[in-house]
């Protein structure tokens, strides 16, 4: 299987950035850090805006971030109607990187407002796929 | 830089179009066009056809509409930009005829989406984003747009029934626009209890997929003059990208830099701010989107764009009407359409065709169009 295991639905099978799914694996969020300038990328990257060096090493995130805003879905594509409705959410890590993400059924929706404190985590679907949500 | 004209528009009916197909609607508005400028297609030595193509049957459809528009063999080509793909196709026809490379030119937008199921709609919707790291958790249109409004809500103190103010007044609107897919008027009760989509957006807060075609026959400076009494002029063309990737945006998502970037370009070009225009079309896609289009074009400050709602200054009568053909909300979205059905009511407003809806020696008309979930935004300024 390729890329297309990230996500609760993934749609690329083909990237240079599949050793992200190693790290989710063992329970652990990585981005991708330039050799040459030391620029970190998260999503990762396998390539540097700024120098356009392509040699990267990977990098343990904290997950800990502040949400910037948030939507319930509640009218899907096909693949997640199942499991609507479901909440999803960017949020600002404390590297100064965005995430996009599900936020987890776990979390109190009526607590969710622009600043609350969440924590980025792994998270494993039914199958054998892997992502991170905000919980 | 010679000045480009508009010297004809053609529009279709908008809506469920079960009675055609993309090439007869690419005609109905061509054939209006031409009818428009009082010409016949002898003049037209080239075609920008506009379309989201992920949405048509037909694959690389200019070659099928050049083919019956009988446009061959002059040059054609497809512009896609999402739902902007015919404000930008008009950019791209301004830049070939500037140039010289072409004199007269037929910008023609259509899209046919109702012969698609909703399921292949909605697996198409779903990929509307960065289908490498937002797909894949079941992202949307809607959710997109709804998050900006989660932003402005929390932000500002922005409420669902200040949002469906927009949809009411241009409901309005469309009530009296023939070629619109809604033609009844909606109360404010209406909009909000209708079923979610995606929070705080509910359904009347959306425009709907829609079959439609609008076409611009545009022209250099010499040529507009001696084809018509009435030409309308391209003043500014403003035109921007933003990362497609929503957590590759920066600031709180309270507005679009993507429009506020391409309506500084504009403004520029044409030499103009926004007291100036006297007539708008802004894009509709949701309510909330054209509460943030205020703002980013400056007719209000940031945070304010409901005060001209509630106070009635967007209305005909007030100090910028906007979407007074109804917008996206009442004319359904036809995606590759959809800028030049914009430039289609503003060219009517320039010339004093529109009618009931006319705004009073409307001299200057803006148009701002958004492509897909704000990657694009098109900012045109016309001048009668
Ligand atoms: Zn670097």
């Amino acid at each position: 299987m390729g890329f297309e295991k990230f996500g609760r639905f993934g749609y690329v099978s083909q990237t240079k950035v599949n050793p992200l799914l190693s790290y989710l694996e063992k329970g652990k969020i990585a981005a991708t850090r330039c050799k040459k300038c030391g620029r970190k990328y998260f999503p990762p990257r396998a390539d540097c805006l700024d120098c356009r060096h392509s040699i990267i090493e990977w990098v343990v995130l904290d997950g800990k971030s502040n949400l910037i805003t948030f939507t319930q879905v509640f009218f899907a594509p096909p693949v997640f109607q199942p499991e609507t409705p479901y909440l999803l959410g960017l949020a600002e890590l404390v590297s100064g990187s965005r995430v996009f993400a599900p936020i987890s059924p776990t979390v109190d929706k009526e607590q969710l407002k622009p600043g609350l404190e969440l924590n980025l985590k792994v998270a494993k679907g039914s199958r054998d796929n892997l992502y991170y949500w905000l919980e | 830089m010679g000045r480009i004209g508009i010297i004809g528009v053609g529009h279709t009916k908008f809506g469920k179009r079960s009675d055609a197909s993309l090439r007869e609607l690419a005609f109905e508005a061509y054939s209006s066009a031409l009818d428009d400028a009082d010409m016949d297609s002898s003049k037209i030595d080239g075609s920008v056809v506009c379309s989201a193509t992920h949405y048509d049957k037909q694959r690389s459809p200019a070659g099928v509409v050049a083919e019956y528009l009988g446009l061959n063999p002059q040059p054609t080509f497809n512009v896609e930009a999402a739902c902007a793909s015919s404000a930008v196709g008009l950019r791209t026809g301004w830049a070939l005829v500037s140039s010289k490379l072409h004199d007269v030119m037929a910008v023609v937008g259509v899209q046919k989406m109702t012969e698609l199921s909703s399921e292949e709609i909605q697996e198409l919707m779903g990929r509307a984003g960065d289908v490498m790291w937002e797909s894949p958790f079941g992202t949307t249109m809607p959710a997109y747009y709804a998050m900006y409004a989660t932003a402005h809500m929390a932000k500002y103190g922005t409420t669902e029934e200040q949002m469906a103010l927009v949809t009411v007044k241009n409901r309005k609107y469309g009530s009296k626009n023939p070629n619109a897919m809604f033609q009844k008027p909606i109360t404010t009760e209406e909009v909000l209890k209708s079923r979610p989509v995606s929070a705080p957006l509910k359904l009347f807060d959306c425009c709907a997929n829609a079959d439609g075609a609008a076409c611009l026959i545009i022209a250099n400076a010499e040529k507009a003059k001696k084809l018509t009494d009435r030409p309308v002029w391209v003043a500014g063309l403003g035109l921007a990208s933003s990362p497609m990737s929503l957590a590759g945006r920066t600031g709180p998502l309270t507005s679009f830099d993507v429009t506020k970037n391409a309506a500084k370009a504009a403004y520029q070009m044409a030499g103009v701010g926004p007291n100036d225009v006297d007539v708008a079309e802004v894009h509709d896609s949701f309510s909330i989107t054209e509460i943030l289009n205020y703002e980013d074009l400056g007719f209000a400050k940031p945070g304010s764009g409901t005060r001209l709602l509630e106070k009635g200054e967007t209305e005909l009568g007030g100090k910028i009407p906007v979407n007074i053909d109804g917008g996206l909300i009442s004319k359904g979205h036809p995606v590759g359409a959809t800028g030049a059905s914009q430039l289609f009511a503003l060219t009517r407003q320039l010339r004093g065709e529109a009618g009931s809806t006319q705004v009073d020696g409307a001299k200057l008309g803006l148009a701002q169009n958004i492509g897909g979930i704000g990657m694009y935004s098109a900012v045109t300024i016309l001048r009668a």
